[in-house]
């Protein structure tokens, strides 16, 4: 009746300590700063660690996970931006032409088989919006623990981006809701629609950076 | 004139008022919520064809308070106290995660008898919501006995949490750096005396409730999630081991000092309703085991809590954490920018990544399976609303 | 804290008072005697100590309270006296009013929890009062689109069927309200009205879960309605009788019918519990999924009378029960022969009946008690399992009976002459 799926224990030490990671921090944001983030990345593509940001004190990352993004790297070359690689994290950011490519690739050859939750974050500064992906797997042992954050970013203005809900049937409320609260339009999602707020809802969605909660 | 459809040109030719039935004339729409005894903060559109359910379309969002949007406004200690609220019943877990995830951004290590307090209070939370859930679910099913038995066995861990942390039912334990407090005195020993004697009535739970042949009837075979269907909707928690994933944050991704800890992963493979009612029973069982472990092995002194500044902030970055909570996988998505405010947080809950499940497991079933299927999917929608 | 009014006299409060009383007094003597004499003139009145008693005689008994002794015996044996008090309906619903009581104590004791606590210092003892009192206060709202008419006359229908019911019942030698040659056959005729009540109410209240649980009523009804025949026909086999005072004489002088029927009795009491639509078939009022079922529209008084007849009959069912399987009022002779002894007046007590009266509310409650017992140990079962239960397995073990019962009587083991017919 039950079972105890070991494979991930010797891993595991080597992961647990929550602090190692709090040196790192200086990637994500900082490299959004930079406008159009999604055109430069072919000069500095190479190095994966995200080589184009100075910082120095980038711990080796750790090997099974340089292995994952070598093998999707493989397959999709610079068109994958990787923007950290820690223990258990991995964040890859691509362009929305070739997300669904990439998600497909994932989904059938790395086996992340199932989306976690989907973030939609603003940055009004430079202009754009970016959407996040938490792939998790539940098919294979050793990729239990693993989150891949595949991100892509997309124009604040006209927010579109294509629907991940025929790689990934586990997107279809999340996309829904980041729809809503970010108003990032998913082409060929079914049901670009209200769901948590209310039906007369008639302001500009809540969580971009612009819509400020009343008194704050 | 013999056919349906030469009458009815017939009787339109009479000028008669008759309209032909339509397929979606016979169906029936009924709301189930949210002022429906069976649906919780919660609004689900179903259909019926007869007594089969052939559409749903859940509606969520009553109690959506936009917790995401108000931690952005206010800094990572402040925001302990609100970001409990979706699901008051676990409090615990769902702070848990966020202290997780701000400990990694700013950079603080907690103490190691902090972790294992921590640990306690949370097992114990879990025990708290469970109860709460299989309460709910025995009235579900109309079984009265087990609505109050669990009721009133809550109490049990809820003096005991309130013991430890002060309150009952918000308890807003977890901050980061570790707990608030230290254990009061004498707090092991009522633990296990407390714990040992709910091992004794989970017992009777067994007998009065799952091993009632009404009960097999109507769960068994109700509702099937099989193990491909559940990968591919992404379902956490309960539901996903019910249907044969013996996936556990706890052992998958061991946090704090999980790792140190003898358990195992309680799954089953029918799938069903039964299943997924039953996993958070087998879960309760080995919760207790996990509490007699921690407290066994929990330093006799020592720290609880590390020296954070009173605004704490880190460098700039993101974390992802994750928990086990009563409802499965909980994960908080944190964005910091390098101030005091965190500048997203996104919180990934099992209730809301479990509703996909609700439209997939309710068309095709009998009305009378609703409420069978919907909560044995261990869906708070509070929580899923945030 | 009382305070008086600012233009408070004294003198004009008890002025108000000595012209209340007054008006009183000309209200009885100018409406109320003349009222009384007209009344006493045209209801035959009984002899008393040889003469025929006039109002004038009657009227005496103010000077001789022992006079009222005959007209109280004379009053208890008429016809409305036994369809009003005993045992018709005053009894029932007293019944009905304390199994509500023992229900919610021993469902509380079942599920560790203490119950009615606080009206009335024992106890709660005083609970359900509270709760009628409340439920007559509340407004009674009817939904719009409601069908009025039915609305309203449902619930009137229902309790005067439970009492029709109950009318039929004797719960001692010869006392019953109308006792009829077919009164089982009667008992399952008024019983088959109860889901029409409910279907009609339930289409009445133009509302989509009344009409669910209206057609679960009647779905339940027509599942159980045939093994609940059949295993009472198992009976009326044994005694050859099918009027309710004659099966319990045959089992008086023989033994009681749950020795020689007992699948018949486990058939019968799992079908009332369905007729009952008490859990685990309470599939009409599925809480979880229909909201109340067909009660979901009720709301004040119209609740109220819907839950006294549906106690009414649970009464009923208890009491058909005893009077099939457990002997009706058959016991030991336990009460003194003489309330007061040595009293040779008018005799208003008889120990035979009182023994009769105390023996079949006990067995009645005994069986109650079994009724109520599945709320705290079971689930809701599900319709379909309900309808395969009612049709495949209830009808089939109602028939294993019918034939045990049959071989009993041709093999002369009971029946007219019978071996083990005392």
């Amino acid at each position: 009746m039950s079972s105890n799926n070991n494979k991930e224990e010797p891993k595991k030490p080597a992961a647990a300590p929550p602090a190692k990671p709090s040196t790192t921090k200086t990637t994500a944001p900082a490299k959004p700063a930079t406008p159009a983030a999604a055109k430069p990345p072919a000069p500095a593509a190479p190095k994966p660690a995200a080589a184009a940001p100075p910082p120095k004190k980038e711990p080796e990352p750790p090997a099974f996970e340089k292995g994952l993004v070598d093998e999707i790297k493989k397959k999709f070359g610079d068109s994958i931006k990787t923007v950290f690689i820690r223990p258990l994290r991995i964040k890859i950011q691509v362009e929305p032409r070739d997300i669904t490519e990439v998600a497909t690739f994932l989904r059938d050859s790395m086996g992340f088989d199932h989306a976690e939750s989907v973030t939609g974050t603003d940055y009004p500064k430079d202009g754009q919006i970016e959407v996040t992906y938490h792939l998790g797997s539940y098919s294979r042992d050793d990729l239990g623990a693993q989150v891949l954050s595949l991100t892509t970013r997309t124009n604040r203005d006209d927010a579109r981006l294509p629907t991940l809900i025929n790689v990934y049937k586990s997107v279809e409320y999340h996309e829904r809701e980041t729809f809503e609260m970010l108003g990032v339009y998913f082409d060929g999602h079914p049901r670009n629609e209200r769901f948590l707020l209310p039906e007369d809802w008639a302001d500009i969605p809540p969580l971009r950076k612009d819509f400020r909660i009343k008194g704050r | 004139m013999t056919s349906l459809e030469d009458k009815f040109e017939e009787s339109k030719r009479l000028g008669l008022q008759i309209v032909k039935e339509s397929e979606e004339d016979r169906l029936m729409t009924l709301s189930i919520g949210p002022q429906h005894p069976g649906s919780g903060h919660f609004r689900f559109t179903i259909k019926v064809d007869g007594d089969y359910i052939v559409y749903c379309d859940p509606d969520p969002g009553y109690v959506h308070r936009g917790e995401e949007k108000m931690s952005e406004y206010r800094n990572f200690i402040q925001n302990i106290p609100h970001l409990e609220r979706p699901v008051i019943h676990d409090s615990t877990n769902i702070t848990y995660a966020y202290s997780l995830a701000v400990e990694e951004l700013v950079g603080i290590e907690v103490p190691r008898r902090g972790q294992y307090i921590r640990a306690i209070a949370s097992e114990l939370n879990r025990q708290v919501y469970t109860l709460y859930w299989l309460a709910i679910y025995g009235i579900f099913l109309g079984h009265s006995t087990m609505f109050m038995w669990p009721t009133g066995d809550r109490e049990l861990f809820i003096d005991l949490l309130e013991a430890l942390t002060g309150a009952r039912v918000t308890h807003a334990f977890n901050i980061p750096g570790g707990v608030r407090n230290d254990t009061p005195d004498g707090f092991k020993d009522r633990c296990i005396r407390q714990v040992r004697y709910f091992e004794k009535r989970l017992k009777e739970y067994e007998d009065i409730f799952y091993n009632n042949p009404l009960f097999r009837q109507r769960t068994e075979q109700v509702g099937v999630l099989t193990k491909e269907d559940a990968i591919k909707l992404g379902v956490a928690g309960s539901v996903l081991r019910a249907s044969g994933i013996p996936y556990d944050i706890r052992k998958a991704e061991p946090y704090d000092i999980y790792n140190e800890i003898d358990f195992k992963v309680q799954y089953m493979k029918t799938g069903d309703s039964f299943a997924r009612s039953y996993v958070p029973f087998l879960d309760m069982k080995e919760s207790c085991h996990i509490i007699e472990q921690l407290l066994d092995k929990m330093p006799q002194s020592g720290e609880v809590r590390a020296k954070l500044q009173p605004n704490p902030k880190g460098p700039p970055g993101e974390a992802y954490r994750r928990v086990e909570s009563g409802r499965g996988a909980l994960g908080y998505h944190i964005i910091s920018d390098g101030t005091p405010k965190p500048y997203r947080v996104k919180i990934s809950v099992g209730s809301f990544r479990n509703m996909l499940a609700l439209p997939f497991l309710l068309v095709g079933q009998k009305l009378a399976d609703m409420p069978s299927v919907y909560w044995s999917l261990n869906y708070w929608p509070v929580e899923a609303d945030r | 804290m009382a305070t008086y009014t600012k233009n408070f006299r004294f003198g004009e409060f008890v002025g108000s008072l000595i012209w209340l009383i007054l008006w009183i007094l000309i209200i009885i003597a100018l409406v109320g005697l003349p009222l009384i004499f007209i009344v006493l003139f045209y209801v035959p009145l009984p002899p008393v100590n040889g003469q025929v008693l006039t109002p004038y005689l009657f009227l005496t008994m103010t000077v001789d309270p022992s006079r009222t002794l005959p007209i109280i015996k004379y009053m208890i044996h008429t016809d409305l006296f036994r369809i009003t008090t005993f045992p018709g309906f005053t009894y029932a619903a007293l019944i009905a009013a304390v199994t509500i009581f023992i229900e919610r104590k021993f469902l509380a004791k079942m599920q560790l929890r203490v119950g009615p606590l606080y009206a009335g210092k024992i106890e709660g003892i005083l609970q359900l009062i509270a709760d009628g009192l409340k439920l007559i206060a509340k407004e009674i709202i009817v939904p719009s689109g409601a069908d009025k008419p039915l609305f309203w006359a449902a619930p009137i229908a229902f309790v005067a069927a439970a009492a029709a019911v109950v009318a039929l019942i004797p719960a001692a030698p010869t006392w019953v309200a109308a006792n009829v040659d077919v009164g089982l056959l009667a008992v399952f005729a008024i019983l088959g009205f109860f889901p029409l009540i409910a279907l009609l109410f339930s289409w009445a209240s133009n509302s989509k879960y009344p009409f669910i649980g209206g057609l679960r009523a009647l779905h339940q009804m027509i599942a159980f309605e045939i093994p609940f025949i059949l295993s009472a026909l198992s009976v009326v086999i044994l005694s050859g009788t099918l009027n309710l005072t004659g099966i319990v004489n045959s089992q008086i002088t023989s033994y009681w019918f749950i020795f020689f029927a007992p699948i018949s009795a486990f058939v019968f009491y799992i079908s009332s519990l369905a007729e009952l639509e008490r859990i685990p078939f309470d599939l009409p009022e599925a809480e979880s999924e229909i909201v109340a079922g067909w009660l979901t529209e009720t709301s004040g008084m119209i609740y109220g009378l819907l839950q006294l007849g549906s106690y009414v009959k649970t009464y009923a069912l208890a009491a058909l029960f005893v009077i099939l399987f457990l002997g009706g009022w058959a016991g030991p002779a336990v009460m003194p022969v003489e309330l007061i002894p040595g009293y040779t007046g008018v005799q208003i007590y008889n120990h035979t009946t009182a023994d009769a009266i105390l023996w079949f509310t006990l067995k009645v409650f005994g069986v109650i008690m079994l009724m109520l017992l599945p709320r705290g140990i079971s689930p809701r079962i599900r319709i379909d399992i309900l309808l395969h239960t009612g049709w495949y397995k209830l009808i089939v073990l109602a028939f294993i009976n019918i034939f045990v019962a049959l071989a009993l009587i041709y093999g002369g083991i009971l029946g007219p002459g019978g071996l083990l017919v005392r």
